[in-house]
């Protein structure tokens, strides 16, 4: 009886479990590099819709009704911003975990994703235009990580005498 | 008899399933650089920003020559025009003919190329305004039709 032919020796065990380590680590390492690509795009592409959904809403308002002045308050909870339109006022409001205009609320997909109540606003005179942009970050576990999924606002029109900013 | 397995085997279990894992690999690769460009590709913000500046500059009001133009602020008499280029993160103006399909993709960067490949060209319009943003070190574009003022 050959002895060498019964089953797996000692030698063919260790090379076997060295290679199928060495596969395995490599997994390991395409599955992190694969994770670190998609983790920040993915947390802006699960609120994509939303948030191409509000900005065309404001931005569809600021062109079609004339903004005429913004008004921003900071409350304990939350914080508004009083769009000025010729005819009527909107009320944006930012929450912690949505966002709420014209009654309708675009609420946050990540569990880890919330709204900066921190809205950064700025307005510059480009006599006789001037320019509004408004951006609410989104931060991720705390950190605002890209600026991919805050939402950005616009504003760029001839100046006029009633306009307050 | 031969009773389990032979080292020669498992060696050709192993590539057989490290080739598998590997092709496996170039599928989610292509899928996550997918979604990526999704984020990157026609922000909604962005393609405001895109009409604004075309108003703006009145990029549609110009004289075009050739497949593809570059708007630069020295030909511009507006004051404003390099700093609201700069206050929308704008790297370049690019002013192309709407179908635009055989060009030499050598004199422009693959991050442009990648996007004129990812763009439709069904709608009815002469020429595209496509604006190159460069946030936080990465490239995103948005694009509007235009047409012909001229004619």
């Amino acid at each position: 009886m050959n002895m060498n032919k019964k089953g797996v020796t000692i030698l063919e065990l260790l090379i076997s479990i060295s290679l199928i380590g060495v596969v395995i680590l490599m997994l390991l390492k395409v599955m992190f590099s694969l994770d670190s690509i998609n983790n920040d795009q993915s947390y802006a592409s699960n609120d994509e819709i939303d948030r191409t959904s509000i900005i065309k809403e404001i931005e569809q308002d600021f062109l079609e009704n004339k903004l005429r002045g913004i008004d921003i308050k900071k409350e304990k909870d939350n914080t508004l911003i009083t769009f000025k339109y010729d005819n009527k006022e909107e009320i944006l409001s930012i929450y912690i975990d949505r966002l709420e205009y014209k009654s309708v609320s675009y609420k946050l997909e990540s569990s880890n994703a919330t709204y900066d109540l921190d809205i950064n606003y700025t307005y510059d005179d480009l006599n006789p235009y001037y320019l509004i942009t408004l951006n609410i970050p989104v931060l991720i576990k705390g950190e605002n990580t890209t600026l991919n999924d805050d939402i950005t606002l616009t504003y760029l029109n001839l100046k006029n005498a009633q306009d307050s900013y | 008899m031969k009773r389990g397995f032979a080292l020669l085997e498992t060696i050709v279990v192993i590539t057989f399933v490290a080739v598998s894992l590997l092709l496996l690999y170039g599928t989610f690769r292509g899928m996550v650089t997918r979604s990526k460009d999704n984020i990157l590709y026609d922000n909604a913000s962005d393609i405001y920003k895109a009409f604004y500046l075309k108003e703006y500059l009145e990029l549609d009001k110009l004289n075009i020559n050739g497949d593809i133009n570059f708007y630069d602020c020295k030909d511009s008499n507006n004051t404003y025009c390099s700093f609201i280029l700069d206050k929308f993160e704008v790297n370049k103006i690019y002013i192309t003919k709407y179908d635009l399909k055989d060009y030499d993709k050598s004199l422009y960067s693959s991050f442009f190329n990648n996007y004129v490949g990812s763009l439709s060209n069904k709608g009815d319009y002469k020429y595209r305004l496509i604006v190159e943003f460069n946030r936080e070190n990465t490239y995103s574009y948005a694009s509007l039709g235009m047409r012909d003022e001229h004619e």
